[in-house]
């Protein structure tokens, strides 16, 4: 493979996921992240040549709302601004892309909606197609109910096996600060929970959530100057899938499979397995499990530690879980994840989606060295 | 009909009807601003960094990048800056045509606010005219952008364009 730019996440700052932030609008809620995240970086906003945004103007019901957030990223001067109708892990993806393009050295990725202010459900239902899907009713819930069927027929997995996840990752959840379930509590507990949509629980599904994200990457020559311990970019691999859910096998996710091996062959690594947190932006416990097995982990084993911060299933705010995921692996690799922190990580790999079932995914393969020399 | 046929009259479009409600909060600072319209008052955020001061107030610079955290008030009085005449009627506003939409600087404030211009001919509005806000009676506003009816001319002699040229 051709060098690449050394690129590194040397920044992230979130705020931690509410239900409904009563009083803030969207770019008040993100405007003390990018400060935030550029004070970690000791810099300015002038230090930064590209910003990119994550989020969804219809979750918001704003139009143009994502003009508003410019303000707030910082307008004037101008720079070059992107900004996608996907999770913030995409837009970091494009900001990674941009870099690599040579004309950025740095770049600013931001995600940010209040999911509470509108109905999410009715909002994603227009993601599927108009004639087939969307007309029957079709919600993010009730499709990732027809994948964890599909997962659970193939696989054998059990309602009590949902519930045990479900419960580690709530476990996990008590000790992430920046987390919305913070209460532990038991499998027992989550299996009494009434459906959400057969076979998925109340208790296994997280709440609407909002949050506003921001994360700063840049490349070698800057990266050492803005992070005592930059979590270097070794491997990233995008793919994207059938929108229509009849037309792939919804137990399983072969975008997930690819981009894992691609970015993993980037990395070169050989393995997932082989680093030592894995972040998954995966919304149900099925989910995660259709993951883990699309990347080669064992979702039961404790190396890598997986969702450490108990991931989406603690805390999805919509259009940033994934960026947060990328966030979480720095953390990890920084040394700053605090009360959830991996000891000795030194590789991470993090995971971001979109989409119905797992549509499209986004795969990111970090280390505490750089790939290229 | 069987399923090996298609159909006699093609399927041109199909309807469907995408309903979405929202429930917005005003925002931390616009709340602060809109509540302070039942008091008469005008309220912008001053920049920390350069003292502009954005009305209504927003949380920080998009020139500075500095947070805006002091709310200060501003006149309910100041110069339109520039202005148009409405010949078109537009959805959801009942106004008689036609009518004159202006950009408004609040003396104290380094921002414009849109406005409507009342009171007067419409051909006799003029950049650098001074006007200013005719607020609903009291016990009638309740905190919103209708708080203040329209604006009007107050009669002063019109400010010098180098006054206002850097609050278009």
């Amino acid at each position: 493979m051709a060098s690449l730019r050394n690129v590194a996440v040397v920044g992230f700052a979130q705020a931690p996921i509410v239900a409904r932030d009563a009083h803030r609008i969207a770019t008040e809620m993100l405007y003390g992240q990018v400060r935030a995240a550029l004070d970690q970086c000791g810099v300015e906003r002038d230090a930064i040549d590209f910003q990119a945004a994550g989020s969804a103007d219809y979750l918001d019901g704003r139009p143009f709302g994502f003009v508003a957030a410019l303000d707030v990223m910082g307008s004037w001067p101008a720079k070059p601004d992107l900004h996608l109708e996907m999770d913030a892990s995409f837009a970091a993806y494009y900001a990674w892309l941009r870099i690599q393009a040579g004309d950025s050295d740095t770049a600013l990725v931001c995600g940010y909606g209040k999911t509470s202010e509108g109905e999410p459900d009715r909002v994603l239902n227009l993601q599927l197609d108009p004639y087939y899907q969307a007309a029957i009713g079709l919600d993010p819930t009730s499709t990732a109910a027809l994948q964890a069927s599909a997962w659970m027929a193939r696989s054998g997995a059990t309602d009590r096996q949902l519930a045990a996840l479900a419960a580690r990752r709530r476990a996990a959840g008590a000790r992430n600060a920046d987390a919305q379930l913070r209460e532990p509590t038991t499998a027992d507990e989550l299996a009494k929970t009434p459906w959400a949509v057969e076979p998925l629980r109340q208790g296994y599904l997280p709440p609407v959530g909002e949050s506003a994200v921001c994360l700063i990457l840049a490349a070698e020559g800057k990266a050492e100057k803005m992070c005592d311990r930059p979590a270097w970019i070794r491997g990233v691999d995008q793919r994207i899938e059938l929108q229509t859910l009849g037309g792939r096998d919804l137990s399983r996710s072969a975008g997930a499979k690819l981009a894992t091996e691609r970015a993993l062959a980037m990395a070169g690594l050989a393995r997932a397995a082989d680093v030592d947190v894995v972040e998954l932006c995966a919304t149900t416990p099925a989910e995660e499990l259709i993951l883990c097995e699309a990347m080669g982990l064992d979702a039961a084993g404790s190396r890598p530690a997986i969702n450490p911060s108990g991931g989406p299933l603690v805390g999805n705010p919509v259009m940033m879980a994934g960026l947060i995921r990328l966030g979480e692996a720095f953390r990890q690799l920084a040394g700053r994840a605090d009360g959830h922190g991996v000891a000795g990580a030194r590789r991470a790999i993090a995971h971001g989606a979109q989409g119905h079932c797992l549509q499209q995914n986004v795969v990111w393969v970090l280390g505490d060295e750089r790939r290229w020399t | 009909m069987s399923a090996s046929e298609p159909p006699k009259e093609p399927v041109k479009y199909v309807e469907k009807q995408v309903h979405l409600p929202y429930c917005y909060v005003a925002g931390d600072y616009k709340a602060r601003y809109l509540a302070a319209l039942k008091d008469k008052t005008i309220l912008g955020s001053k920049c920390s960094r350069t003292g502009k001061v954005f009305v209504p107030p927003i949380v920080a610079s998009p020139e500075s990048f500095a947070p805006c955290d002091e709310l200060v008030p501003v006149a309910d009085r100041g110069i339109v800056t520039t202005f148009c005449i409405v010949n078109i009627p537009v959805i959801g506003r009942a106004i008689e045509l036609p009518y004159v939409a202006a950009s408004v600087a609040l003396d104290g404030a380094d921002i414009s606010i849109y406005a409507l211009v009342q009171e007067c001919a419409p051909e006799a509005v003029r950049m650098g005219m001074r006007v200013e806000a005719v607020w609903k009676p009291d016990g009638e506003r309740q905190g919103s952008h209708e708080d203040i009816v329209h604006f009007r001319p107050t009669g002063e002699p019109d400010a010098p364009l180098a006054s206002f040229m850097h609050r278009l």
